[in-house]
């Protein structure tokens, strides 16, 4: 009876112990010399690598798949931003963790990006009648902004020329370098600007219905669609049963085929609002964050918005003139 | 909005059903649970399975297949509770936060070590009460008739050993076998039903139906009915208030109950001292 | 029929701190009515556990009626009444009747049910002791001595063989205490069940012992009711006062 005992203990201790370690290989790169960039979130990351080219090192906070709120920093982050010349976030509605963590690093050499201080801030209601759930839904440190700033093209090229100034504040003798990719980079966000504006100009619905979190805000408002999201911007925030009960009339009265979901995030409760509607789920991505497979194949922001242009055009059904 | 056509809702009617039967389900076990000091057993196997499923997660088990690594895991760690409080002189709150605390720190630790993940962990984790499919419908059903049946089969037994360990000792019970049987049907329970209605419906469903039960039960048989009542009827009038008032279902499926908790202690109070006039 | 109920050979048992009891060895036929006495801490209650199985014992051996205590499964011939006080716990909602049902388990086989015929006999002990307006009473309602008497009747229920009493009577007032021994004394010569009682309560055990268990640590003394009364060593040991007032029977 005692061995039995002894056994189940070192098996337990063992199931915990023996998992950790094989996830030990990953960290500890060797320091590559350039520019050390440190981002947040995954748009950041792209743009930074894109406008940093060969000069800099461009590394992203968010382990892949991680939602960005709940996120904390580990102390090798901290080690990692302590040691970098440029820090790059988004906004104070998107990470509030970033100005605390920038409050606790001692490097007089750092320089701060808040990459959303240019930009047009909207809130998250996509039209008039909704304005009143999503002040109902938003939680106070959100202020009601919708933070997903770079799903409006425009809005994602101030980000680029706020990240750009950085570049050049963080390391004068390349500006020119980082300045040509910048404007390279510009030009590709205007040309998938031009394509969806083209795409989603003929399409048979409208409305663009999510069973999600309030996220493709930016996107419906520039391309004018009619965007109805099932909860509000806070990941806390659970749908009431009368909500969802909305939202299905809006599917069906709508006469929309699809409802659309959030990558990274579990279908669950979209599924059971398109199975009550009666219609498909595809799926979008908010480019918050990337999944450990996408990361490991170089997936690009522009990747996943032409990813996403194809399911809108089949979700709302548009043809290309 | 009228009842009836709330009613002809497919998701409600699953609500409805799968939520009574875990309620049932739920409120039944927290009876012995709370009697034997082990109410928070819900919340500290919920953070066990929080770190097994960063297991299966990193090794690329999704939904249903998670199961397969965070079952075995919970099971085991529930057992470890039980050990810690047998062997290790603890109390069963001690015993529970420590396996806990291990859950969810391995839980976290792999979550970075990990290199994160295809999905985010927490929105599969738990599940929403309004979002239960019909195949969940019939496991929260095969669940619910298992785990009464061993109950009701194992009664006595149980009985016996929350009144008092070693007098059911003396009866020929054996309080080991027993109390695995009750941690074990509560593992399941918790690691089952926490994907169907998410794990703040089920540590309240697992406490407060008993607590209030204890208000006001005159025998033991008498306190398992008034908390299996309690949990049933508290997601009933809970959904329906939360479509009534907007307000999200599972948190309003427990404030009911701390409302008829609260009731329930009014009414001892009031009896308590009529009896002394 | 064994008419040996208990035996024990050198046995000694021990919690983690240290040894509590050593080399005891003992005979109790059927019919007897033990009286185990000594000083507080001398370790009467760890027998008793260690002879029902509830604490382990470290070297010797026992035997329960016949079979050697690892295997001992005839549970339904054991009654078993502990110090109640810090047994129960208040807040317990059990009624006396469910109470004095779990008493009955022993006779059981699984799936274990209470059926018609018990409820009878729960009713009966009840009335035995007088206690039956209780019947619908919670446990955590009863004062001390009806608590204590409940307790009784659960060990009694199912006509145990063998009784075990543990101090039963600390939360008693005299009146009632003697009743209890009356009860318990007439369980022992009418029915003819074998008796082990511990108990500090030396002025009322003497009327119904017939052989006495003097325990410190070791057994000091164990023989019949007469030669512990006789016993010098016993005398000076356990106060001549004290001895006087136990064996002067009324």
């Amino acid at each position: 009876m005692r061995t039995l005992n002894n056994y189940f203990y070192i098996l337990l201790i063992f199931c915990f112990c023996f998992l950790p370690l094989s996830g030990c290989k990953k960290t500890a790169d060797a320091p590559a010399s350039g520019l050390q960039v440190v981002t947040t979130l995954f748009p950041l990351y792209d743009f930074a690598r894109t406008i940093g080219g060969n000069k800099a090192q461009v590394t992203m906070l968010l382990p892949p798949g991680v939602e960005p709120h709940t996120f904390e920093p580990k102390p090798e982050d901290m080690i990692r931003i302590s040691r970098a010349g440029l820090f790059i976030y988004t906004n104070r509605y998107m990470e509030p963790w970033a100005e605390t963590v920038i409050k606790g690093i001692d490097n007089k050499k750092l320089t701060v990006v808040n990459a959303g201080h240019k930009v047009r801030y909207s809130v998250a209601a996509s039209s008039e009648e909704d304005h009143h759930q999503a002040e109902n839904y938003s939680s106070h440190d959100h202020k009601g902004m919708d933070p997903h700033v770079w799903l409006d093209f425009a809005n994602a090229a101030l980000m680029v020329d706020s990240i750009l100034d950085g570049f050049i504040a963080a390391d004068f003798n390349n500006a020119d370098f980082y300045r040509r990719n910048a404007d390279a980079l510009k030009l590709k966000l205007a040309a998938l600007d031009g394509r969806y504006k083209k795409t989603l100009a003929g399409c048979a619905s409208r409305k663009l219905l999510h069973g999600g979190h309030y996220t493709f805000g930016y996107l419906a408002k520039r391309y004018n669609l009619d965007y109805h999201a099932l909860s509000g911007v806070s990941s806390d925030s659970e749908p009431s049963a009368s909500r969802m009960i909305e939202l299905i009339a809006e599917i069906r009265s709508s006469k929309a085929k699809y409802l659309f979901a959030e990558e990274l995030l579990s279908p669950r409760l979209t599924e059971t609002l398109a199975k009550e509607a009666g219609v498909g789920v595809l799926m979008l991505h908010g480019a918050h964050n990337l999944s450990r497979d996408e990361l490991n194949k170089g997936t690009t922001f522009f990747d996943l918005m032409d990813r996403n242009l194809e399911r809108l055009q089949k979700g709302l059904g548009c043809t290309t003139k | 909005m009228n009842i009836l056509e709330i009613l002809s809702y497919g998701f409600i009617q699953r609500a409805l059903l799968a939520g009574t039967l875990i309620a049932l389900l739920c409120s039944v076990l927290g009876v012995f649970l709370v009697l034997r000091r082990l109410s928070l057993i819900g919340d500290g196997l919920a953070h066990v399975t929080f770190g097994s499923t960063a297991i299966a997660l990193a090794l690329k088990l999704y939904s249903a297949m998670s199961l397969l690594v965070s079952m075995p895991v919970v099971l085991l760690a529930s057992l470890g509770i039980l050990k810690l409080t047998e062997k290790g002189r603890l109390s069963g709150d001690a015993a529970i936060g420590i396996v806990s605390a291990l859950g969810i720190s391995a839980g976290i630790i792999l979550a970075s070590v990990g290199g994160g993940y295809n999905v985010d962990l927490l929105s599969y984790l738990f599940g929403n009460i309004l979002s239960i499919s019909r195949e969940e419908v019939i496991i929260a059903a095969g669940l619910c008739v298992g785990v009464i049946l061993l109950l009701t089969l194992y009664y006595h037994e149980l009985f016996a050993i929350a009144f008092s360990e070693e007098l059911a000792k003396v009866s020929g019970v054996s309080s080991s076998f027993i109390n695995a049987v009750l941690v074990l049907l509560t593992a399941l329970s918790v690691v089952l039903a926490m994907r169907l209605v998410g794990v703040m419906l089920i540590s309240s469903m697992l406490i407060v139906p008993a607590a209030s039960a204890l208000q006001l039960a005159r025998g033991f048989k008498v306190c398992i009915l008034l908390a299996a009542v309690q949990g049933c009827s508290s997601v009933v009038i809970g959904i329906i208030v939360s479509i009534m008032t907007n307000l999200p279902a599972s948190a309003t499926i427990v404030v009911v109950n701390l409302v008829l908790f609260a009731l329930s202690f009014l009414l001892r109070r009031i009896i308590y001292s009529k009896s002394n006039n | 029929m064994h008419d040996e109920i208990v035996s024990t050979k050198h046995l000694a048992c021990c919690y983690r701190e240290g040894k509590v009891l050593e080399d005891i060895s003992f005979q109790v036929q059927r019919g007897d009515y033990v009286g185990i006495v000594g000083p507080n801490g001398s370790g009467k209650s760890t027998l008793v556990k260690a002879l029902l199985g509830l604490v382990a014992i470290s070297d010797g051996s026992a035997m329960l009626f016949g079979s050697p205590l690892p295997e001992f499964k005839e549970w339904k011939k054991l009654g078993y009444l502990p110090q109640s006080l810090h047994l129960v716990n208040p807040v317990f909602p059990a009624t006396v009747h469910e109470t004095v049902g779990l008493g009955l388990l022993s006779h059981k086989r699984f799936p274990k049910r209470i059926n018609g015929k018990d409820k009878i006999k729960i009713d009966e002990t009840l009335k035995e002791l007088n206690i039956y307006d209780l019947k619908h009473k919670l446990i955590g309602e009863l004062s001390g001595g009806q608590l204590q008497r409940v307790l009784l009747a659960r060990a009694i229920v199912n006509d145990p063989e063998l009784l075990v009493l543990d101090e039963p009577t600390a939360a008693l007032d005299p009146e009632t205490r003697d009743r209890f021994y009356t009860m318990i004394g007439s369980l022992n010569q009418k029915r003819g069940v074998t008796v082990m009682l511990v108990t500090h309560d030396s002025g009322a055990i003497g009327r119904h012992a017939s052989k006495m268990l003097y325990l410190d640590k070791k057994m000091l003394f164990f023989g019949s009711f007469e030669q512990f009364c006789h016993s010098p060593e016993m005398s000076s040991l356990f106060g001549e006062h004290s001895q006087h007032l136990m064996c002067h029977r009324h």
